[in-house]
């Protein structure tokens, strides 16, 4: 590939970001190395075989690269499929840099004696103003994704109250009881844990703030061989004697479907 | 001359930049205002995506912007129109198809394989493209399906785009006629947002466009440089057989019409009967092989399409009320007001207007070219096609089809724009007047797109004393994704969705089982708990809200004055405590069941 500039630059940058996308653990350093990787490179080093360089404009190379890139990222995953290791980090990362060198190479022998350069640049420069105008722009973007991530504030969004229930461990042996707050403002609650008729109910005194959740793990005692019904309500401290959630579980689990209702 | 110079100046490439990332941000920020439930938004909104649109279209109307700036514009059309859907929903995909193809590609992240089963829609996992080729992108970066479905949509968009502006460019010979067949592509009703969702068509289309100006391409270059675009022909026809059954199929026919018309026009060039071969056996073969599922998928489709079509001309059905998501029922959706649906006619109005005489200049002039042909066969079907959307049951075929059909209709409006545009005394209002068209035709196509009601965001996760909180079926999708990893649910359809990703559950909704009436009979009929059996489903979600069977609406926190909002009865979601069985979540509307926790009989 000597002389072939852009055909050196090519491999060498896809060995670059096959090596950061695999290595590095921040992921937006990741990104970086991976969408020129994985959108770019590989469409960019089959067009090389296919077209000299001046058999192409930039502008039909460049949506050449991206739209084979795409098509090789699809079909790609096909061959990996038929591989036991199948499609990892390392066996793209592997394939993607073969596809990319490989084609460099038969787009080099292709090409023979060095002179015909490709240049990937499009001809546009823009005066200072407009560079400002394009900076600008970029911002204002930037602000309207970053806008449309950001949760906002949403007073007429209805709230709500979740109780929750699952078996604590393995064995079953006791519950975790979790009562979660999506409400708008922080509300106060009181929960009760039963044993079905056997025991007095535990009570607790919750106060969550929104997006607050608590959990509680209780032990549920039961006779051998005998099994347990847990019952836990919720109330709201400003109305304690309405009903406002309830879970419930018989431990152990039957863990076979009911036959009929 | 001063007046030209500023003229000039407003009309420069930077500042159309500008123009359109400002409206990309008014977009953005009527989204805000919709999810934070704020007074209604709906006009800042379309103002921004006309500020976006309406100074390309102008520029592209004149006759002084080169190749080049041309292609710059299309693009800048292109990507800030994608914004304009990623603003839409910034935090999870929301759209109906991207829970199942997000879903499928967790599933080849997490397992290394394809092919793993979905709940929801058992023919997308046969159909891989998409979600293998994001697959990459996830592992390669660490990112979830959403940011990697971005970007890898934003790349099949962008190139979408670029290759429609070479593909019109070669065939009419035109610069500025690719520009405006770009233009009046972007009136296409699925353009906004059903083609930028992460879903198998948005990579597939794009793929079909590249595929068609690899072969325009070849055909205009030198005999000994044909086959150098086979390659990139041959690779997309491939890669499409693989992402996406219909626009397989669309492949195959296209090529196979080319294929009788070089033949039957006695055309010198090399006739492409390999291609069509090509595109027939690889669909076939796939379809036979990997894809079978598939026929039983499309055939009830399109057969309930064609019956549909036939009982509403016998009048035995009555036609579908346009602006309505199916039937003639009044269904819980957004009323779509009486302007916007003048403007969504009126649209439909302008793309004859300006597509009928541009087939009557093909017809007279290049009726011996078998692809414009095919492009102008394909233009007058759009406007046949658009007479599907009266049978209830023939209308979403007719909008899919919409979208393959515009490409012709597209490059028709070319010549009709360009009839317009010759040169005389009146150019400038001539200009004038071609760029409100292309905005009507725009905004009308978004209109028919897409529910008035959900061209906004709603509120999925809100902030509330400086902490966020999820909508109620969001909440419980993360709570099953934190603790109860691996099960099965039978839920609502929106719940379904939501459970699957970013709930990573295997989730059954809709019909096929019948999950929709187990959850949704005030009784549990005999017939109901088998079936949960049969396809091992302990977990029962049912939600009182109605619009937890709407997979567009059924995500979001309630607020006063939206649409489905109804509730069922209490007895659709206390029925099961009947039996008796354990109630694993309780938040009010929803309940989620166990039906293996339950006494000992």
């Amino acid at each position: 590939m000597r002389g072939h500039r852009d055909l050196q630059w090519a491999s060498a940058g896809a060995v670059i970001c096959a090596v950061v996308a695999v290595l590095v653990p921040w992921e937006i350093v990741r990104v970086i190395a991976a969408v020129p990787l994985t959108l770019f490179l590989p469409g960019y080093a089959v067009a090389s075989v296919c077209f000299t360089p001046r058999e192409l404009a930039p502008p039909k190379l460049w949506t050449l690269s991206v739209g084979v890139s795409l098509m090789l990222l699809a079909l790609g995953a096909l061959l990996l499929n038929v591989f036991p290791f199948g499609l990892t980090t390392l066996s793209w990362a592997v394939l993607l840099v073969l596809v990319v060198v490989a084609c460099c190479r038969a787009a080099a022998l292709r090409r023979g004696r060095p002179g015909q350069r490709r240049s990937l640049r499009l001809s546009w420069r823009p005066s200072s103003l407009g560079a400002g105008l394009v900076a600008l722009a970029v911002v204002i973007s930037i602000g309207a994704l970053v806008l449309a991530q950001r949760p906002l504030p949403a007073g007429n969004a209805v709230g709500f109250t979740a109780l929750w229930m699952l078996p604590a461990t393995s064995q079953e042996t006791g519950v975790v009881v979790g009562v979660l707050s999506s409400e708008q403002d922080p509300k106060a609650y009181i929960l009760e844990v039963a044993r079905a008729g056997k025991e007095r109910p535990k009570t607790y005194r919750v106060s969550l703030d929104p997006g607050e959740e608590k959990t509680f793990e209780i032990p549920v005692s039961r006779r051998p061989g005998g099994r347990a019904h847990v019952v836990a309500s919720l109330y709201l401290t400003s109305q304690p004697r309405r009903l406002y959630r309830r879970v419930s579980t018989w431990l152990p689990r039957q863990k076979t479907f009911p036959q009929s209702p | 001359m001063v007046s030209a110079r500023i003229t000039k100046k407003l009309e420069s490439l930077p500042v159309l930049v500008l123009l359109a990332a400002v409206g990309l941000l008014l977009c953005s920020v009527a989204n805000a205002r919709s999810r934070a439930t704020v007074s209604p938004s709906q006009a800042l909104f379309w103002i921004g995506l006309l500020v976006i649109v309406v100074p390309v279209f102008f520029r592209l109307s004149s006759k002084a912007p080169s190749y080049r700036e041309r292609l710059g514009l299309v693009l800048i059309l292109g990507l800030a129109l994608y914004g304009v859907k990623v603003v839409h929903d910034s935090i999870f995909f929301t759209f109906p198809d991207e829970f199942v193809h997000a879903f499928n590609a967790e599933r080849i992240a997490e397992h290394h394989h394809l092919y793993y089963f979905n709940p929801a829609l058992p023919v997308t996992p046969r159909y891989p493209g998409l979600e293998g080729a994001t697959s990459a992108l996830m592992m390669l970066t660490g990112m979830s399906s959403f940011g990697a479905g971005i970007i890898l949509v934003g790349a099949a968009r962008l190139t979408f785009i670029a290759a429609l502006f070479f593909l019109f460019a070669r065939v009419s010979g035109s610069a500025r006629g690719a520009g405006l067949g770009v233009a009046i592509y972007t009136g296409s009703s699925n353009f906004l947002f059903w083609g930028a969702q992460f879903s198998y068509e948005s990579l597939a289309l794009p793929l079909l466009v590249v595929v068609l100006m690899a072969f325009v391409e070849g055909e205009a270059a030198a005999p000994e440089r044909r086959r150098a675009w086979l390659v990139p022909t041959v690779l997309g026809i491939l890669a499409i057989t693989i992402t996406h059954h219909v626009t397989s199929y669309a492949v195959a026919i296209i090529f196979i019409v080319l294929a009788i018309l070089y033949r039957v026009l006695k055309v010198r060039r090399p006739n492409p009967w390999p291609l069509a071969l090509l595109a027939t056996v690889s669909a076939l073969a796939w379809l036979l092989i990997a894809a079978r599922s598939t026929v039983g998928y499309l055939w009830p489709v399109l057969k309930e399409a064609v019956e549909g079509v036939f009982k509403t001309a016998a009048g035995e059905s009555a036609p579908r009320s346009l602006f309505h998501a199916s039937a003639t029922s009044a269904e819980a959706v957004g009323v779509t007001p009486t302007p916007a649906r003048a403007v969504a006619i009126l649209s439909v109005l302008l793309l004859a207007l300006v597509a009928f005489p541009g087939l009557l200049q093909l017809w007279r002039r290049r009726r011996r070219d078998p692809f414009v042909l095919v492009l102008g066969v394909a233009a007058v079907v759009f406007f046949g096609a658009l007479l599907l959307r009266f049978a209830p049951a023939a209308w979403e075929t007719g909008n899919r089809a919409g979208e393959f059909l515009f490409i012709g209709l597209a490059f028709a409006g070319i010549y009709g724009a360009g009839q317009f545009l010759r040169g005389g005394p009146t150019l400038e209002r001539r200009r004038l007047l071609l760029t409100a068209g292309l905005a009507v035709i725009f905004v009308g196509g978004a209109i028919s797109g897409w529910p008035w009601d959900v061209q906004l965001a709603r509120p999925l996760q809100v902030k509330a004393h400086g902490r966020e909180i999820d909508s109620e079926p969001l909440a419980l999708a993360e709570f099953a994704s934190k603790r109860m990893s691996g099960s099965r649910f039978a839920a609502p359809e929106a719940d379904a969705r939501l459970l699957m990703t970013p709930g990573h559950q295997i989730a059954f909704g809709g019909q096929g089982p019948d999950i929709e009436d187990i959850v949704n009979n005030k009784k549990i009929a005999p017939w109901q708990l088998p079936v949960l059996r049969k396809n091992n489903l302990p977990y029962v979600i049912a939600d009182r809200r109605r619009n937890s069977g709407d997979t567009l609406r059924g995500y979001y926190f309630d607020s006063p004055g939206q649409y489905g909002q109804e509730l069922r009865p209490k007895i659709v979601v206390h029925k099961f405590a009947r039996i008796p069985v354990g109630r694993v979540w309780d938040s009010g509307w929803i309940v989620l069941y166990d039906l293996k926790d339950r006494p000992r009989r």
